[in-house]
């Protein structure tokens, strides 16, 4: 009866409907609007915050990332040393230079996998040719490991100007390239190192002898046994990355050697990436030298940090022993 | 399908706007089948199991309501509860129970089975538990157990049921929701609502920051610490387990709250988790303020019945009842002993509290206000975090180790990275900045509330730019998940 009273033949149902329709309308507008203006605010501060996080990045004078920074960008040395902490902690680039009459530079960095090292090396050959690399590899280096992936988060800052390393980072997620819309995340979790990076402090506390970071600890204990003959899961893109780091040393002339350095242990069985390194450098005819079986250091463990890292009175053995292998090896092949 | 991911974030927004793109009458199918999906993203075959559980719980509840004869009632009411209670022991206990049998008769027969871990090895079930079993099957006991009651009518409508069990924001770790405050929600026309949005919104958001910058934060130390613990020295593993409970907390709860806040922005409300347990200046009253869902679960369909049921042993009723409450609930987070002792600690400090409650409400008359509140809440809290070491531990013999390291164990704090530790130090103190003044001082300024939009936007903004600071992006699942 009362939707009679209306010319539309509206009842309060209909009524009820029509005003739900313009609140959700409203709601809708509304709700956009807000959402608009939120995300505008939240740009402009990314923007500003971001922006003034890679000023501070870029400028560090010390530190890890600032290491990082110069292997990317700066570095123009003859002979580049690349690996993990197995690099970055036991190649002392001085003698390398005294004795090989080149200038060195050790751009490895502690926990990082062949990732960072191949998303370096296309950055070093984009740039310039060194004339010889030195890539350290250590034993499990292509173990399957979800925190390889997690760790070439280091490189993020990197990602706008550095084109040719984009296929390396976007091996983190298919979202990754999104997510580094945002100017903020590339410094992701950097905040306190980009702090003391730019701290005079830290220059005097972490100093480095061209990317060497000395062990001074000394290790008293006799050695164990470790055994290898366990299978592990292999990842197939670090062996591919690999193959793609050797490709590419040698497309570019570069003289490659792979190491493997010493050990303070006894090994039973072969280490299953160890392997696999060993074979890809014997198919494409690099050198592998390896001193993981090196009796003086086997029976010394005074030399060592811990069983995997050997302190700064080994690491001058070791740099010295690894020269005189490159130039028997130089010799062998001028001769 | 993880809250934090990408992948979960693009599920959500497409799920949400089909949501209201939809005629109301279409808005929960559309929620069923979201929730089928989300489900089965990880593991398809595990639907088969929920679909069990719901055909099971949505037919013995009818005929329970149907039928007229008690000893009828009861008959399909125990199948009902056997069914699903079934389906959980299997998935979540086999293993456990197996063996322990198999421990208890080689203890026995030592002399005999010469190698008796080969024999235990042999009978071990390879499954995994299937995501959110144990929320899934409560829920669904929970269901049962009122119907029986006759506190509400079964559901004639087999998808409202199923839309109930399989609402995606608390598959996998709650809250448990009871049917009686959800089903209504469903049955109403949801219309867009611009309030209920925006809440929602800001709820994960908070979540967000509680997951990212504080909880998987805290992980990456506690993990170091405590997965390596005969390494440390005391004072790294006190560290780590005070972290561990701040984990905890904002993992959870950091959960509950985006699980709350989906919820919302499809126009619906959950039932509340968490209300500052930190604050809590007793165990007893820490348990009103944790996992309250799940609590609340327990003592009306565990504590109450077996406390009314052993009536007869005055206060020992309520002490029976509290500890076999208490170590249910602890085993019902895994099938190990240390879950075990985790609720057995509860139960025990619940009866001396029971106990003790009027000489403690004389001492509180005699001593400052202040003084009472802080010295409660210290305790509530270390006690807390005492049991934890158990609830983290892989083993009781770990737990003990932990513990007696802690004391004994001299040596440096084990910093790998210092920004680790700072960051994990400022996440724990923002948040029990907000929990304070929510606690404390609501009424007081706001930030996330303030009437002027800038000064509030700012805020959520602040959230958002700390998230991408700060926050740990790779950190995984949500502690939660694996009950």
């Amino acid at each position: 009866m009362a939707g009679n009273l209306f010319i539309f033949n509206f009842d309060k149902t209909n009524m009820v409907k029509l005003l739900q329709h313009i609140i959700q309308k409203k709601n809708y507008q509304y709700l956009l609007l807000k959402i608009g203006a939120f995300m505008i605010l939240a740009f402009v501060f990314d923007l500003l915050i971001g922006n003034l996080l890679k000023h501070f990045y870029f400028k560090q004078t010390s530190g890890w990332e600032y290491r990082t920074k110069y292997s990317i960008e700066d570095t123009k040395a003859d002979i580049l040393i690349f690996g993990a902490s197995r690099a970055q902690q036991q190649y002392n680039p001085i003698y390398f230079e005294e004795r090989l009459n080149q200038s060195c530079y050790n751009v490895g960095r502690d926990g990082e996998p062949i990732f960072y090292h191949y998303g370096v090396l296309k950055a070093v050959l984009k740039r310039y040719t060194p004339k010889m690399i030195i890539l350290d590899i250590e034993n499990g280096v292509f173990r399957e490991r979800r925190d390889s992936y997690d760790r070439i988060a280091v490189l993020l800052p990197f990602y706008k100007n550095h084109p040719e390393m984009h296929s390396i980072i976007e091996l983190r997620g298919p979202f990754e390239k999104y997510k580094l819309c945002s100017q903020i995340y590339p410094y992701n979790s950097l905040l306190f190192k980009i702090a003391t990076g730019n701290s005079e402090m830290n220059k005097k506390r972490n100093k480095d002898i061209n990317g060497y970071v000395p062990l001074s600890r000394s290790m008293n204990k006799p050695i164990n046994t470790v055994d290898f003959s366990k299978k592990y899961g292999m990842d197939t893109a670090k062996i591919n990355i690999y193959r793609s780091f050797i490709k590419d040393c040698k497309d570019a002339n570069i003289e490659l050697y792979i190491v493997c350095s010493p050990y303070f242990f006894n090994a039973v069985g072969h280490d299953s990436s160890m392997s696999i390194a060993k074979e890809i450098a014997n198919d494409n005819n690099i050198d592998f030298i390896d001193f993981s079986k090196e009796k003086e250091f086997l029976n010394n463990s005074r030399l060592f940090d811990d069983t995997v890292h050997i302190n700064i009175a080994g690491s001058k053995i070791f740099s010295n022993k690894l020269v005189d292998s490159i130039i028997l090896k130089q010799k062998l092949l001028y001769r | 399908m993880i809250f934090t991911s990408v992948v979960f974030a693009l599920f959500f927004f497409i799920l949400a706007l089909l949501y209201y793109i939809f005629p109301a009458k279409y808005r929960w199918p559309w929620l069923l089948l979201s929730g089928i999906f989300f489900y089965m993203y990880g593991n398809p075959v595990y639907i088969l199991i929920i679909v069990f559980i719901i055909l099971v719980t949505y037919y013995t509840a009818i005929q329970i309501e149907k039928a007229s004869d008690p000893k009828r009632i009861l008959q399909f009411y125990l199948f009902a509860i056997f069914s699903n209670i079934a389906v959980l022991v299997f998935f979540k206990y086999t293993n456990f129970f197996t063996s322990t049998a198999f421990d208890i008769i080689n203890f026995t027969r030592r002399n005999v089975t010469h190698n008796p871990q080969i024999l235990n090895n042999s009978l071990v079930i390879n499954t995994i538990a299937p995501l959110g079993i144990s929320y899934i099957t409560f829920q669904a006991i929970g269901y049962l157990i009122e119907i029986k009651r006759g506190n509400h009518l079964a559901e004639k409508n087999i998808g409202h049921l199923s839309t109930y069990l399989l609402f995606f924001p608390k598959i996998i770790a709650g809250p448990v929701e009871r049917a009686h405050h959800f089903i209504p929600q469903l049955k109403q026309a949801k219309i867009f609502n611009y309030n209920y949005i925006s809440i929602g919104l800001k709820l994960i958001l908070w979540g967000l920051f509680k997951k990212l910058v504080i909880a998987d934060r805290l992980s990456i130390y506690v993990s170091a610490v405590l997965g390596n613990a005969s390494y440390h020295s005391g004072i790294s593993l006190l560290i780590a387990v005070i972290f561990y409970v701040f984990q905890m907390y904002a993992d959870f709860s950091g959960y509950t709250d985006m699980a709350l806040g989906f919820a919302k922005v499809l126009g619906f409300d959950l039932t509340q988790n968490f209300n500052r347990p930190f604050f809590a200046k007793s165990v007893t009253e820490f348990w009103r303020k944790w996992h309250i869902s799940l609590s609340t679960w327990f003592a009306d369909y565990f504590y109450t019945p077996i406390a009314i049921a052993k009536r007869d042993w005055g206060n020992w009723s309520v002490v029976y009842a509290f500890f076999v409450t208490f170590i249910v609930l602890g085993f019902w987070h895994g099938a190990n002993w240390t879950f075990i002792v985790f609720g057995a600690l509860q139960g025990f400090i619940l009866t001396i509290e029971f106990f003790t409650r009027k000489a403690r409400k004389n001492i509180r008359k005699k001593i400052p206000n202040l003084l009472n509140t802080y010295s409660g809440i210290a305790f509530t809290l270390g006690y807390f975090t005492f049991s934890l070491i158990f609830f983290r531990a892989d083993s009781i013999s770990d737990a003990l180790m932990i513990i007696k390291r802690i004391f004994t164990e001299k040596g440096l704090l084990y910093i790998e990275n210092s920004s680790i530790l700072i960051f994990s130090l400022l996440g724990i103190f923002f948040l029990m900045l907000v929990e304070l003044k929510k606690e404390f001082y609501d009424n007081l300024f706001t930030l996330s509330n303030n009437k002027n939009w800038l000064i509030r936007n700012g805020y959520y903004c602040f959230l958002l730019l700390v998230i991408l600071i700060a926050g740990v992006f790779d950190g995984g699942e949500f502690i939660y998940f694996q009950f």
